[in-house]
């Protein structure tokens, strides 16, 4: 088989009772329908093509390919049933920034296109119509028309977009961005309001092209790890805030996923207020180096939209099974139940190779004590 | 009276809204003076709210120039309280009745049994609460899946 492309009538149809089981239990967290337990979604991208012997470069470079393969995935490992198809460094390409596909890794930029003060003045950002013919969304639409034609059960409409830090981050080298933080931060400010009209234009062409759209937001660069708590807010909370609201102002949603990923110990209480559509997930990754409490997560979000609980993405690629399955029960007891809705997985993307029973011991744990009590 | 042209009087048949109905939202709007005006120009918001729809419209003094709807029912704000929050939450529009600036808040709201927040413009003093027209075609959305996902 090789690295030649497997076409769709290469793959077994996605069992169908399985599917509308999977559904059942995705609909719970968003339309309080009764189902049994917990659905998992382990944010499953490339490690798709660890299933089929590929490594992430391949999975990158085909990405109609990609969707079968996380269509066959979710059903293999019986966790929730969308297609994804997405990597961090979106929407550099569109701008000038050159794309490096990696064997073992997801593509990431070399060359950025703003690497002056200057360059962040006369940077434009794109239209919606300009988008549509650039290389992320074309990349990205091959993907969701795929699953839309071949999967349409599972399919999603997403926007990749990642806050404002990251998307500023993959303008203009990380390191810049940083050196004017401290010496020209209305430079910055700036680059971020750039960012969150850009990410408006591009929600705006998924809304349009499939009548509805899922935005992916949030904060990852912008953590504790990296940034104090006014830098975060200034240059991540805020920004990104307006644009969700210029998202959901221009009828271009209704799903806002807010992925915080990295520590959030001190900014976390901010993103409570966050502006939200019906269709609200917010998911944190780390409290300080320890995977985020979802009891504390419940506390803090559980009266507003639906949690995502996580299992350190560390656990999944390096540790045991028995590991994953205690952290994921601890997890998923204290989540279960919250009033909006609760979806268990995994802290940040399902790590490309990590061990597929770890992979199942997420499953697992969701299996034995995700039985709701609520309905 | 607003006049309500062609175009509008199209769209108010696309959002089942008869052309009477939204006059007299207007009309209770100017009465009471519980609407929203533009904090830059010359236009309303009024709404009228029933059992199992809101409907909204948008005006000059001489003119309709849009008009919305939506069946989710506002609860109140998110969370119960108006606490500060972090991010800029000033609108364009304000109160007409105490001349307070509008704020973009989430607010509650419930349909066929599901409560979720959602992004509203809310009165801090007389605890109206509005939603844009783009946020009506958000919401348009979200309950076609929850008529699909619930029925």
């Amino acid at each position: 088989m090789g690295d030649s492309i497997m076409p769709a009538e290469d793959y077994i149809p996605i069992d169908q009772d399985w599917l509308g089981e999977a559904g059942s239990l995705w609909t719970t967290p968003w339309v309080d329908k009764p189902s049994d337990r917990v659905i998992v979604d382990p944010i499953i991208l490339s490690h798709a093509a660890t299933v089929f012997r590929k490594n992430a470069g391949y999975f990158y470079q085909n990405p109609e390919e990609a969707v079968r393969m996380v269509c066959a995935a979710c059903e293999l490992y019986d966790v929730t049933p969308v297609g994804h198809y997405l990597y961090a460094d979106y929407w550099g390409a569109d701008y000038g920034a050159e794309l490096k596909v990696q064997t073992n890794s997801p593509p990431g930029i070399t060359k950025r296109p703003i690497k002056t003060p200057e360059d962040v003045d006369n940077f434009e950002v794109l239209d919606t119509d300009e988008l549509v013919k650039g290389p992320t969304l074309t990349t990205h639409y091959k993907a969701l028309d795929t699953v839309l034609e071949e999967y349409p059960q599972m399919f999603a409409p997403i926007t990749q977009l990642g806050g404002t830090m990251e998307v500023a981050t993959n303008w203009a080298a990380i390191e810049d961005v940083f050196m004017w933080m401290i010496t020209e931060p209305e430079l910055v400010d700036k680059l971020c309001t750039k960012a969150g009209d850009h990410m408006v234009n591009a929600c705006r062409a998924t809304a349009e092209r499939y009548g509805a759209n899922v935005m992916i937001t949030g904060s990852v660069i912008a953590s504790g790890d990296l940034m104090d708590v006014e830098q975060i807010k200034r240059f991540s909370h805020k920004p990104v805030s307006r644009a969700v609201k210029k998202v959901l102002n221009a009828g271009a949603g209704p799903g806002v996923y807010y992925h915080l990923c990295g520590n959030h110990t001190d900014d976390y209480q901010m993103w409570r207020d966050a502006p939200m559509s019906p269709f609200t997930i917010v998911q944190i990754g780390y409290d300080g180096q320890d995977i985020f409490p979802t009891s504390k997560l419940v506390e803090a979000f559980g009266d507003r939209c639906t949690c995502f609980g996580t299992v350190d993405t560390k656990l999944v690629d390096r540790g045991t099974p028995a590991q994953v399955y205690e952290q994921a029960k601890e997890q998923v007891l204290a989540g279960k139940d919250s009033p909006r809705g609760f979806i268990l997985g995994t802290a940040c993307e399902c790590p490309t190779n990590a061990p597929p029973v770890n992979v199942h011991a997420l499953v697992r744990a969701a299996k034995d004590h995700g039985k709701y009590e609520k309905f | 009276m607003v006049k309500i042209s062609e175009e509008m009087d199209n769209l108010l048949k696309d959002n089942g809204i008869k052309q009477e109905e939204i006059q007299e939202v207007i009309d209770n709007a100017e009465s009471s003076g519980t609407k929203l005006k533009a904090r830059d120009g010359d236009l309303a918001i009024a709404k009228g709210v029933s059992d199992n729809l809101t409907m909204y419209a948008v005006y000059s003094p001489s003119e309709l120039v849009d008009a919305y709807a939506h069946k989710m029912s506002i609860l109140g704000i998110t969370g119960g309280e108006l606490d500060d929050v972090a991010n800029d939450d000033e609108s364009e529009w304000e109160c007409a009745k105490c001349g307070e600036i509008a704020l973009e808040r989430n607010v509650d709201m419930t349909y066929m049994g599901v409560t979720r927040p959602g992004p509203g413009l809310v009165c801090p003093k007389c605890d109206e609460y509005y939603v844009s027209a783009g946020v009506a075609k958000t919401l348009k959305t979200a309950e076609s899946i929850l008529e699909e996902k619930r029925a």
